[in-house]
């Protein structure tokens, strides 16, 4: 199996930079699918993880949507579980700390209806110990601007991450929404707002019908896809936005694998996060962590750092001018 | 003992009756740690599709041996690739899952189980060790009350003989015992023998836990319900497995209780009838699927 035995003895070294955040190794649960750590603590050392972000928090307590909330489709889920969280306040005082003594980092997803519910949010948050980053989910109706999505707008998305900048201190994160036509114009309006990161991608909009009842199969007729089924979805929006910014990108969509994690590394990424994939082994975080460390073991590298962003695109025989100028041809 | 994720090995996976199967797998360590009304979540294929696992009640649990049996209806195509498992192979199991039944406090209850079809599943297991632990007194028998669409969906009567429990059948379609719904035979028999339970478990379609609990509640009879719901992961961290419930501040706030986490056991005055819409009832299979 190893290609190259001496390579194997030494340990690769995992932990990767994102800007302002030094994590141990590229790997972090999703939020929305990870709970607030703690209902993973049977299946996985917590510890282990580069990081967990924890499920969506708003100002107040939300109950979500009516049920049915989830579907399966082929090699997919969708949701419209609807936000539902326990609020900051119960958060901060009864999640929060159980998860930050299983000694992970903690970075917390917000989300708001408002651009002054992002700025209070994050500076409630602001203050708290043992929070390594906010995440903020930009996937959300604007309520002042007749429900229309925070992140499908540049304008729009990076004033809330200017409010969001103004109240905090601790790295941001912006996660972006594929459910627009140029990822990558969204991505430079938020980094120029003050976002220290990227992630992407949230999940693609979506919906499943029956055709006996015919009824949606959401109550929320709508809702987000999620699963291997968006994973060349995301890895395509993940290399834009890394080819649109200079700020460190997290890769999300559909990871399953370590080798579905390299993908998103290989393209640029510099930590990725696994979402659904938790829900069908629960210790698929900590698996794709072992993988990817053989993986490096396997190819003789030192760090994963070696691996990040040395996709190559270049032409198929980059030693013959002519067949560069062959492959020319052929673009309009 | 807490959550835990095993590759059980089957030992026998078979049609038992009309869509529906037994599945005895070797699985100590769930075994071990499983109660009557817990539930696994069963990877029925490895790969991506189906993605999602299945969530399962446990039908026996024989912890002496290390096994589980589970009873399941092929009703898409998770259980149906489910029903192809050979035995020996691999299927791996998270659990045991959720809150399962309270078993009834005072020993010589008049205890009742409404079953219907599948839902005699998580049933069973509560019958034994009530059996079990009645062996020793001189109490009346259990009455099941089990009905299903037609008389090849039900269980044989041989699988009752070891538990102390007189079985009442129906059929929707009066192939077999009663001719109706369960409940109606729930209804009629109580009333006729003037037998009031003071203990009630049930476990079916919703529309038939729906109406027990309206039977239950209109007598003040405390009443267990085992619901189900699509859910993804079994453990409290999607929210996929809502239902509406009673708020438990009292105040008419909206409100959910999650299956897997909540339940799946749950008594008849905490959930929001009213509030569950009709996506919530399963369709047909399609005849090509």
């Amino acid at each position: 199996m190893a290609q190259n035995p001496q390579a194997t003895a030494a340990v690769p070294d995992l932990s990767v930079r994102l800007g302002p955040l030094r994590l141990k190794n590229p790997v972090m649960t999703a939020s929305g699918t990870f709970g607030y750590g703690e209902e993973f603590a049977d299946f996985l050392d917590l510890g282990c993880l580069g990081a967990v972000v924890v499920k969506g928090i708003s100002l107040l307590p939300r109950p979500g949507n009516p049920p049915p909330r989830i579907v399966e489709t082929p090699a997919g889920m969708i949701n419209a579980i609807g936000l539902e969280n326990v609020g900051v306040e119960v958060f901060l005082a009864s999640r929060l700390p159980g998860l930050r003594e299983r000694g992970v980092p903690v970075i917390v997803n917000i989300f708001g209806n408002t651009v002054e519910e992002y700025a209070e949010l994050a500076s409630r948050l602001d203050g708290a110990a043992g929070i390594e980053a906010l995440e903020i989910n930009i996937s959300c109706p604007n309520v002042k601007q007749g429900g229309m999505i925070f992140g499908t707008d540049p304008a729009m998305a990076a004033k809330v991450v200017e409010a969001v900048r103004l109240s905090t201190g601790l790295p941001l994160i912006t996660k972006l929404t594929p459910n627009v036509t140029r990822i990558g114009e969204i991505a430079r309006a938020v980094v120029d707002a003050g976002s220290d990161i990227l992630s992407c991608i949230n999940t693609v909009a979506a919906m499943a019908v029956d055709i006996f009842s015919r009824r949606p199969k959401l109550a929320n007729v709508m809702g987000g896809l999620s699963g291997p089924a968006i994973r060349p979805v995301a890895l395509r929006c993940t290399y834009e936005v890394v080819r649109s910014v200079n700020v460190p990108v997290i890769g999300i969509g559909g990871i399953t694998g370590a080798a579905d994690a390299l993908e998103f590394l290989l393209v640029g990424a510099r930590a990725v996060q696994v979402g659904t994939a938790n829900f069908i082994n629960p210790a698929t975080a900590v698996e794709i962590l072992e993988g990817i460390e053989r993986f490096l073991q396997v190819q003789g590298l030192a760090g994963i750092e070696e691996f990040i962003g040395t996709l190559d695109t270049g032409c198929l025989f980059p030693f013959a001018e002519e067949s560069c100028e062959w492959i020319d041809l052929k673009q309009p | 003992m807490g959550k835990m994720q095993e590759d059980a090995r089957i030992i026998r996976n078979e049609e038992v009756a009309r869509m529906t199967w037994l599945m005895r797998l070797h699985s100590p360590g769930i075994a071990a740690r499983a109660r009557p009304g817990q539930f696994g979540m069963v990877r029925v294929r490895e790969g991506i599709d189906p993605l999602l696992r299945r969530p399962l009640s446990f039908h026996r649990i024989h912890s002496g041996k290390g096994e589980i049996e589970l009873l399941y209806r092929v009703a898409g195509k998770g259980t149906w690739w489910l029903s192809r498992c050979q035995p020996d192979s691999l299927v791996n199991i998270t659990g045991p899952l959720g809150n399962g039944f309270t078993m009834p406090d005072n020993p010589s209850a008049a205890i009742a189980l409404v079953a219907g079809g599948i839902g005699i599943a998580p049933l069973f297991e509560l019958m034994v060790r009530i059996s079990e632990s009645r062996s020793k007194i001189k109490a009346e028998k259990m009455h099941l009350f089990y009905g299903a669409r037609s008389a090849d969906e039900l269980l044989p009567a041989a699988v009752f003989e070891s538990t102390d429990v007189s079985v009442h059948w129906s059929t929707d379609d009066g192939s077999f015992g009663f001719s109706g719904y369960v409940t109606e035979l729930l209804e009629e028999w109580t009333a006729r023998a003037g037998f009031r339970p003071t203990e009630l478990f049930a476990c079916g379609p919703l529309a038939m836990q729906h109406n027990v609990a309206r039977w239950a509640l209109a007598r003040d009879i405390p009443v267990q319900l085992s619901l189900e719901s699509l859910m993804a992961c079994g453990i409290g961290a999607c929210l996929g497995c809502a239902l509406p419930a009673v708020h438990p501040g009292g105040s008419s706030a909206e409100h959910y209780v999650h299956v897997c986490k909540d339940g799946p056991i749950f008594s008849a005055g905490s959930i929001q009838w009213r509030k569950i819409r009709k996506q919530q009832l399963p369709s047909p299979i399609f005849p090509c699927d």
